[in-house]
């Protein structure tokens, strides 16, 4: 660094260096950062449609929210789709994973086929899934009757709706963990596993104590990306259920849009929402101290 | 015999899991090209006289060209938009480490989408945006923008970074600016990434449902709320519903046939390196 035209750069690179990102950061600011300090106002408002006076209510949208029995199951329900998608779709994705790792001829088709459902767009899933499920013509209670099984209302009730999109959600997106596992699998050193074989492991000790804790890292960042998501369900929900039946599949997402956009009532809509981005934050943090402590 | 038994065991469960992944899609498919009665029979058929009234009946009783075009519209410019805005910003994030600034794209991924949309739908109802279809049209895609902008940021500062330093030091002993560094050596050496970053954005924006859901008027609307509204009509018309569905998934199984490497690149990238 210390040649004369490297020294002149660096006072150039500063202006260079803000023209680069101030772009990006004015967007943020007016379309990520307003917004969030706008919905913050909002939780703490009484908003009318169509009126511009704003009426202060303090906390009393927050309050309303800890009495809402619906907020406490719609909670409970996002709960229920992240900790049971996040851990099927974790074993499933393993096993897809390493299944994908091996080069067979014919593995390059299979990876392309699995990663088709989680990049269709969700309302098409939705449809075609809506059409699967239906329990008078759809194919899924066709295939339950030559298992001599008794059809099922899957979407349509109460007792079986989370099961329909726990399948769904496991379908549409076991692969994405499976991918990025399969990636993991390509960078591992091979002399572990030569070691255990020589020491006469069986496959499934290979598994447990080689495999499993070299991948431990990659699994970790998979868990992280997907609850992301996972806890923000929305799309095939609000596409397929709208909540329903009787608010049992009704998730924070889809109750905070059906407040906001179907009852009008933005204030309450946005206090729901804060309540969510505090949760997607507090599981994330959990599960990069996790890592870390793993690690 | 082992190796024949392992073999067996593999393509065995490789069937399996095609039919069970592709299977949903298939049927998606297949269904659009039954007519009334194949597509309520039951038992469902597989075999049956294809047609193609359902996509005819799409273009004839709805504009459904525009909604293609729609879709097209705000799925170009907002990945274009992405691109031109979060290609410098993530080299400069990469370059002089400042990622503090990176962190504020990690909040765009982690907060709920109906977050944003509540106050923008507020800000764009009192500014009647939705009466005026330019301005709908911009709106929807400075929307879709907060879906591609943070996921080029986050997709291009890793290729930024494996550039080496060395490179573009000896470049600026030759008298090259730091524009210079950018637009000649950084992007051609970072092309994969663009790659990339193009591609995921295209189907993040194309697949992206909400935003349009409150925003778009009945001139704007892409394809994703036309679709779900067929649903909500309740008419039952699934040859219709079936073929919407089919030409929402093309591009995506366009992408896969020709796309697959830069596809899996994109979704597992921030997993693994390289």
């Amino acid at each position: 660094m210390h040649h004369p035209r490297l020294r002149k750069a660096k006072s150039n690179d500063l202006i260079a260096a803000f023209l680069m990102v101030s772009p990006a950061i004015v967007f943020t600011l007016a379309m990520i950062i307003f917004p969030i300090g706008y919905a913050l106002f909002l939780s703490l408002t009484k908003w009318v449609p169509g009126s511009s006076v704003t009426q202060f209510v303090g906390l009393s949208n927050f309050r309303r929210m800890l009495g809402d029995h619906v907020f406490w199951l719609s909670f409970r329900v996002t709960m229920i789709l992240f900790i049971a998608c996040l851990l099927l779709e974790t074993i499933i994705g393993i096993y897809l994973g390493i299944l994908l790792s091996k080069d067979l001829p014919g593995q390059k088709v299979l990876q392309a086929v699995i990663l088709i459902p989680s990049i269709i767009a969700s309302v098409a899933i939705g449809m075609m899934w809506i059409q699967i499920l239906d329990p008078t013509l759809g194919f899924a209670n066709y295939l339950l009757s030559i298992g001599g099984l008794k059809p099922l209302a899957w979407l349509a009730n109460p007792g079986t709706v989370l099961q329909s999109l726990i399948i769904i959600d496991v379908w549409q997106w076991s692969p994405f963990m499976a991918l990025i596992i399969t990636g993991g699998m390509r960078t591992l050193p091979s002399e572990p596993f030569e070691a255990a074989l020589i020491d006469g492991a069986n496959k499934w000790q290979i598994f447990r104590f080689v495999t499993l804790p070299l991948l431990r890292p990659v699994i970790m960042v998979a868990i992280l990306l997907r609850s992301v998501d996972l806890v923000r369900f929305f799309d095939t929900v609000y596409i397929m259920t709208q909540g329903g039946p009787n608010n049992a599949s009704m998730t924070l997402n889809v109750y905070s849009y059906l407040q906001g956009f179907n009852y009008m009532d933005m204030s309450y809509g946005s206090a729901i929402m804060l309540f969510l981005l505090l949760l997607v934050i507090l599981i994330s943090l959990v599960i990069t101290k996790l890592r870390r402590r793993m690690s | 015999m082992q190796n024949k038994r392992y073999y067996v065991g593999a393509y065995v469960q490789y069937i399996i899991l095609a039919l069970a992944f592709l299977g949903p899609v298939l049927w998606m498919v297949s269904s659009s090209f039954k007519n009334n009665v194949d597509i309520t029979a039951y038992p469902p058929v597989i075999l049956f006289k294809p047609t193609l009234n359902n996509y005819l009946n799409l273009f004839r009783v709805y504009p459904f060209g525009q909604y293609i075009l729609n879709s097209f519209i705000i799925t170009g410019f907002s990945t274009l938009l992405g691109l031109i805005l979060g290609v410098p910003a993530a080299y400069a994030i990469a370059r002089f480490r400042l990622n503090s600034i990176a962190l504020l794209s990690l909040l765009a991924r982690m907060a709920p989408g109906v977050l944003f949309l509540i106050p923008w739908y507020i800000i764009s109802t009192s500014l009647h945006i939705s009466s005026n279809d330019f301005a709908d049209y911009l709106s929807l895609i400075l929307a879709h923008c907060v879906i591609t902008m943070p996921l080029v940021v986050w997709l291009m500062i890793s290729y930024f970074e494996s550039i080496p330093i060395d490179t573009e030091e000896s470049a600026v002993i030759d008298g090259c600016s730091r524009w210079g560094l950018f637009f000649r050596i950084a992007l051609p050496l970072s092309l994969p990434g663009l790659a990339v970053s193009t591609v995921l954005s295209f189907i993040f924006s194309w697949n992206y449902f909400l935003f349009a859901l409150a925003l778009a008027n009945n001139a704007t609307m892409p394809l994703t709320v036309i679709a779900f509204n067929f649903i909500g009509e309740g008419s039952a018309d699934w040859g219709g519903l079936m073929a919407a569905s089919t030409i929402i998934s093309l591009p995506a199984l366009i992408l896969t046939i020709f796309a697959q490497k830069l596809l899996i690149k994109g979704l597992t990238a921030g997993a693994i390196k390289g």
